[in-house]
């Protein structure tokens, strides 16, 4: 691991302020060279692969502000400080009650020892397992910009089908982020230019010709706060994943679904699909198919038909579109049937 | 270049000078001369350098030393009943043949401890779910299982962790 | 007593929990990486990103630059100093990574940095940038550029296609025929313990502290390699992380280690990280199969070819070649096999955990199998249709077979019975549930070996003998040997093992280590009775004076005939001493008159199952069941039963312990175990525990292993089958099988995947 500064300041805006003040502030956040850690399971994993090699880590993990680490549940929804570590959450009373989706996707993730030390924020913004990401003898356009993409013609049975550039095809691996999609979650961030809060489906950014632009968060900016609205159909949300061993694997594909049926009919969906897409992916087309009408087998496997439409499969990934179509037909049955 | 680092390790306070990128993991292998944690894979893969921080089970190869400052760790070296008697869940495991080629083993008990701690009457779903994060190439995971549930059942019974 | 230590049944020892359990749940076991060694400076190595071709430059200022780095070996810095390591049973490879500039696969060594700390030494190695003149490289079937070659004469492991009667006469006559092709992936060990290696010269003699199953055979060829003589070599490995086969042959790095130490005047030591593991370590190589096999409609049959392709490296002729077991397992007439090795730019592969029969035992049940429904036959009908006590290949009995008996007792701990024959017939909610079955079987071998045992008038038992623990329980059965041979408990006996200046072992592979090891222990324990013996019935005014020798035993620290007894302690003290010590050699039937010197040497010479008068197998029957979504086709085993018979068992709980591990591996092996390649770089893409899959604690559900009682003397003299290799072998098959059932999809190339049945 190279050699490294390293930085515990005391409260948030110091934190922000030491990555301000920095030559290379303007750099997109993975490549700079000073790097936020909060559970640092991600940092240390990619420091130790020379993947990202900063040269300043500026631990959050302490920072006093108590709302960080607050589990906020009130009428109006649910409000996570972004510290909160991913076992807590998947513990809390609330969350496994009012909103599953959450629950399911946390527990889902990764192993135990993980999920006590990596926080919600951290989670959100982890990077892709992408082999050859992970690998810095390969070429890829994530890791050092321009080098090209050696996942496109190699072995790419884990990588996207959709949202999927010429520059870059590498799966968003999370399972959190899918559901606070489904539930229309939204981040609050810090920085020295203030706050603001983005609708948490903006936070992410599609490759396109910048694969290593990964979010729309500046290097100096950080996530305080998710908050997710109480609504009709948070209850009746559900997450499936589908890997190739039964736990402590990354999702082939996984699907969240909220659902808010009246009398057999389908008054609102939201549906985020997993492990099949660059970044969290929100199925609207599959929404809007299944808006007003009854939900049934069929009338699922119409809305995963959508959904894959404009999917992209390379060579050994065409798979993930007949296994995400089924895996959405899936998910919206076992939501459907949940009793709430 | 090295930091001082003070945290409890298996109950005895300790003061070290480290560097900033070593992890947990070393830091216990090399200053602490605690070699019974393992390194099966480094990158956070394996759960073999499971141990338990604050009262929660972590993969030490993925905490940096200094990340543990004041923290209490809890490693395999510190789990005993009395001088020289083993722990209930080291008990159970030698009695089931939890432990085949050994080097998984260390990190399985700590991770057993912390679930057991949190919840002693667990199904054998739960302990297969959260122990998944510890691979054991010789497979023994029915054995691993059923040693775990007999700690179980003997915590019920009145013995303690 | 619990599920983990089985009732004895007969000829089965007692299920005594491991001798070394408790350093094991402790901590306390101490892994090569684990010593402390003072003044210990670390290395890192740097590899090829490239698999075929020359390095031209390696540019190493900015590594030196870093602070704490103290060496640089690379490409040259070993000529005069360093032998090329060699290809064989103790060298896994010829590829001699510094001594030329020429690359032969992926991630091949191409420098050494040594550094103060591991931190330092991994820093500088990521700064160390090779130039290179590359080539395009084949990365194994199918790639351009690949050579064929027959295995047969290719590695003297090989000498020739086992064959019998008129292949194509009977082919002809077949009613039912199946004509099929099958494949196995890429695999590799990844055993937890990370490789590493630790030298540490001191007036001119080395120790090396390495996870090894051949401590001799290492201590040999390092000696060889470093220019020094045997005796200044001692390689030390006491307790092993795990090895299936991995650490059977010595890669070059061990070598290059303790030759870094001796240049440094310090000791080194290099934990290999996981990733380097796939390419400076072995794996199993992929294999390809052709099956043809003929029946007669009452399910006899009566042709039955297997050509087989395995993968090896440009250099060195690594033979799998498993047609010498499927050719023998049944009765099938006439026989005729082939196989092939096709040469590519990859690194060397070699034994893995039944080396031979994984794959092709997993093509010829997996025919077993379609040839069952082709005939519209139970498959464990099938199976006893054509059972024999005789193989076909040279017409010779089998010492014992018990095949037959563990179908019989597993399919009814099963519940066979229940399964409903059609295609996705058994369901559950929304799972398609599938039921298989398939032959486990695995060669007897045994191999020279030698111990050294001393038993102390306190009764005390010392066993010696260079195997190596490597998760077996050998240590445990050795023990067991000796009290039982020397009639005092378990606890009194202590066993070193795992070091090269102990009396020698054969190579812990092949499942040869209990047999051999306890015949040795056993021939010593005899002789040291021979004494006591002696002692007692000679002249003197003892309770078994006059006796005949042959009419004494021993139990529990006393000599006994009859209702008369004497004191283990009184008949040494008559013989004046306070300890005995007797060393043993024991070499198998048929071997070599050069056999023990040749094992001091390090040489091999292991005798073979399917050698000698019988010829010698293990075998297992193994049920699986298994889940599958009706919508999105993960495949779950809920699960498993198997039923083996391997002579006498020395110890139920290890016994049970290897074979449901073994059974275990197997799942990993169906469903799971795959080293993915990137074909145009001829490079491995999945190497670590998170993208190379194997089983964890939540795929296992419910596994049953049944020890099936079997007596068999042939075999040697502790008449023990070796049984470590043997749960894995049937399990794929059965998996495969169980699949079917469930969905009527016949997937012959492993693994099973998801997008395999969607």
């Amino acid at each position: 691991m190279r050699p490294f500064g390293f930085e515990r300041p005391e409260t948030l805006e110091r934190a922000a302020g030491i990555v301000a003040a920095r030559e290379d502030r303007a750099a997109p956040p993975p490549l700079s060279s000073a790097q936020f850690i909060a559970g640092g399971t991600n940092m240390a994993d990619y420091m130790k692969l020379g993947v990202m090699r900063p040269n300043l880590l500026v631990d959050i993990g302490r920072l006093a502000d108590p709302g960080l680490r607050r589990i906020a549940a009130s009428p109006d929804g649910i409000r996570l400080g972004a510290l909160v570590r991913m076992s807590e959450a998947e513990e809390n009373a609330d969350i496994r009650i009012g909103y599953p989706v959450i629950a399911e996707s946390l527990q889902q993730a990764a192993s135990q020892q993980i999920r006590n030390m990596a926080s919600l924020g951290g989670n959100i913004l982890q990077r892709t397992r992408c082999e050859y990401f992970r690998d810095i003898s390969w070429a890829c356009n994530k890791r050092d910009p321009g080098s090209g993409c050696a996942a496109m013609d190699g072995f790419n049975r884990q990588h996207a089908v959709l949202g999927v550039s010429d520059r870059c095809i590498a799966t968003y691996h999370g399972d959190f982020a899918q559901a606070l999609i489904a539930l229309d979650a939204s981040v609050e961030t810090q920085s020295p230019r203030g706050g603001r809060t983005m609708a948490f489906s903006e936070l992410h950014r599609l490759p396109g010709e910048t694969p290593h632009v990964e979010t729309q968060l500046m290097a100096d900016e950080l996530i305080t706060l998710i908050d997710i609205p109480a609504k009709p159909w948070a209850r009746r949300s559900h997450y499936l994943k589908i890997r190739d061993r039964q736990s402590y694997a990354f999702a082939v594909a996984s699907v969240a679904v909220v659902l808010d049926l009246e009398d057999g009919a389908v008054r609102d969906v939201r549906i985020a699909l997993g492990g099949l897409a660059t970044v969290p992916w929100r199925a609207q087309e599959a929404e809007d198919e299944l808006k007003g009408g009854p939900l049934d087998e069929r009338t699922a496997g119409r809305a995963a038909e959508a959904a894959f439409a404009g999917a992209m499969p390379r060579e050994h990934n065409a798979f993930k579109i007949s296994l995400g179509r089924q895996a959405l037909v899936r998910a919206l049955l076992e939501t459907r049937d949940m009793r709430v | 270049m090295k930091r001082l680092v003070s945290m409890t390790v298996n109950g005895e306070e300790i003061e070290l000078a480290i560097p900033p990128y070593r992890t947990l993991l070393d830091v216990l292998r090399n200053e602490g001369r605690l070699t019974g944690t393992k390194k099966g894979c480094d990158v956070g893969d394996c759960g073999a350098c499971t141990v338990i921080m604050d009262g929660s089970p972590v993969n030490s190869c993925l905490v940096l030393g200094i990340e543990a400052e004041g923290a209490t760790i809890e490693t395999i070296e510190g789990q005993h009943a009395g001088p020289d008697l083993p722990h209930l869940i080291q008990e159970k495991f030698m009695d089931h043949g939890g432990a085949q080629c050994g080097f998984c083993t260390p990190g399985i008990i700590m991770m057993t401890k912390a679930l057991l701690k949190e919840n002693p009457n667990p199904t054998e779903s739960e302990v297969r779910f959260a122990i998944a994060g510890n691979i054991c190439r010789c497979t023994g995971y029915a054995k691993i299982v059923d040693a775990v549930l007999a700690a179980a059942e003997d915590l019920r019974k009145g013995r303690t962790l | 007593m619990n599920e983990a230590a089985p009732l004895p049944k007969g000829n089965m020892g007692e299920p005594v929990a491991r001798i070394d359990a408790r350093l094991k749940v402790t901590g306390d076991a101490r892994y090569p990486a684990d010593l402390p060694v003072r003044d210990v400076a670390h290395a890192v190595l740097v590899t090829s990103p490239i698999a075929r071709g020359r390095l031209t430059q390696l540019h190493t200022e900015a590594a030196r630059a870093v602070p704490g780095v103290l060496d640089i070996i690379a490409a040259g810095d070993v000529d005069g100093e360093l032998e090329r390591p060699q290809f064989g049973n103790s060298g896994s490879t010829s590829i001699a990574p510094l001594h030329d500039r020429r690359i032969w696969h992926d991630g091949q060594i191409v420098a050494l940095v040594v550094a103060e700390t591991f931190e330092a030494a991994s820093e500088a190695a990521a700064l160390v940038r090779a130039d290179f003149q590359a080539e395009e490289p084949s990365s194994g079937f199918g790639s351009p550029g690949i050579e064929i070659i027959p295995a047969a004469g290719a590695s003297p492991l090989y000498p020739e296609n086992p064959e019998a009667g008129d292949f194509d006469a009977a082919w002809a006559t077949a009613e039912i025929s199946i004509d099929e092709t099958y494949s196995t992936p890429t695999q590799h060990h990844n055993p937890m313990e990370l490789f590493s290696t630790t030298a540490s010269w001191f007036d001119g003699d080395v120790t090396v502290n390495e996870s090894s199953q051949n401590v001799t055979g290492w201590k040999n060829t390092l000696a060889r390699q470093l220019k020094v003589d045997p005796e200044h070599v001692r390689v030390v490995s006491p307790y092993v992380g795990g090895a299936f086969g991995s650490r059977g042959p010595m890669t070059p790095r061990t070598a290059i280690i303790a030759h870094a130490a001796r240049r440094l005047g310090r000791p080194v030591r290099c934990v290999v990280t996981r990733k380097q593991a796939y390419t400076t370590q072995t794996y199993r190589a992929e294999t390809r199969h052709h099956i043809r096999m003929g029946a007669m409609k009452d399910g006899r049959i009566v042709a039955f070819r297997h050509e087989g392709w395995e993968l090896t490296s440009r250099p060195d002729n690594y033979v799998v070649g498993g047609t010498g077991t499927t050719a023998r397992m049944y009765g099938y007439g006439a026989v005729e096999t082939k196989v092939s090795l096709v040469k590519a730019d990859r690194n060397t592969p070699s034994y893995m955990r039944s080396p031979p029969e994984t794959p092709y035992v997993y093509a010829l049940e997996n025919a077993m199998d379609e040839m069952a429904v082709a005939l519209a036959m139970d498959p464990v009908e099938f199976r006893r249709v054509n059972d024999t006590m005789t193989e076909p290949i040279e017409g010779k009995p089998f010492s014992s077979r018990s095949l037959m008996e563990c179908y019989d007792q597993a399919a009814e701990a099963f519940g066979w019975n229940r399964r409903t024959r059609g295609i996705g017939s058994m369901r559950d909610g929304d799972w398609l549930v599938g039921m298989g079955c398939a032959t486990a079987v695995y060669p007897t071998n045994v191999a020279p070996c030698t111990a050294r045992v001393r038993l102390t008038a306190d009764g005390r038992i010392r066993v010696q003998s260079g195997s190596h623990e490597i998760g077996t329980g050998i240590r445990t059965v050795a023990a067991q040997m000796a009290a039982e041979r020397l009639g005092a408990p378990f606890w009194s006996v202590e066993v070193e093992m795992g070091d090269s200046s102990l009396p020698p072992a054969p190579v812990s592979g092949g499942s040869t280590s209990t047999a051999s090891v306890c015949s040795a222990v056993m021939k010593a324990c005899d002789a040291i009775r021979a004494r006591l013996f002696h002692a007692a019935v000679t002249a003197n005014d003892g309770p078994l004076s006059g006796l005949a020798p042959a009419d004494l035993g021993i139990a529990d620290g006393r000599i006994v005939a009859g209702a008369r007894v004497e004191a283990v302690a009184n008949a040494m003290e008559r013989m004046g001493v306070g300890e005995i010590e007797e060393y043993a050699e024991f070499a198998p039937e048929g071997s070599s008159a050069d056999a023990i010197a040749n094992l001091y040497k390090g040489k091999l010479e292991m005798r073979m199952g399917e050698e000698g008068a019988k010829v010698k197998y293990a075998f297992g029957a193994e049920f699986v069941e298994v889940r599958i979504h009706r919508l999105t086709r993960e495949t779950r085993v809920s699960r498993l039963v198997g039923a083996f018979a391997a002579g006498r068992i020395m110890n139920p709980r290890t016994a049970r312990s290897q074979l449901m591990g073994g059974m275990i591996w197997g799942v990993g092996c169906a469903l799971h175990e795959a080293t993915e390649m990137d074909r145009h770089s001829a490079r491995y893409v999945n190497t670590d525990l998170q993208d190379y899959l194997v089983p964890v604690n939540a795929d296992i559900q419910d596994v049953k292993v049944i020890l099936v009682e079997e007596k068999d003397t042939d075999v040697n003299p502790a008449g023990v089958k070796g049984l470590g290799e043997l749960g894995n072998v049937g399990t794929p098959a059965a998996v495969a099988s169980a699949v079917y059932h469930a969905t009527g999809k016949r997937i012959r190339d492993l693994p099973i995947r998801i997008e395999d049945l969607l």
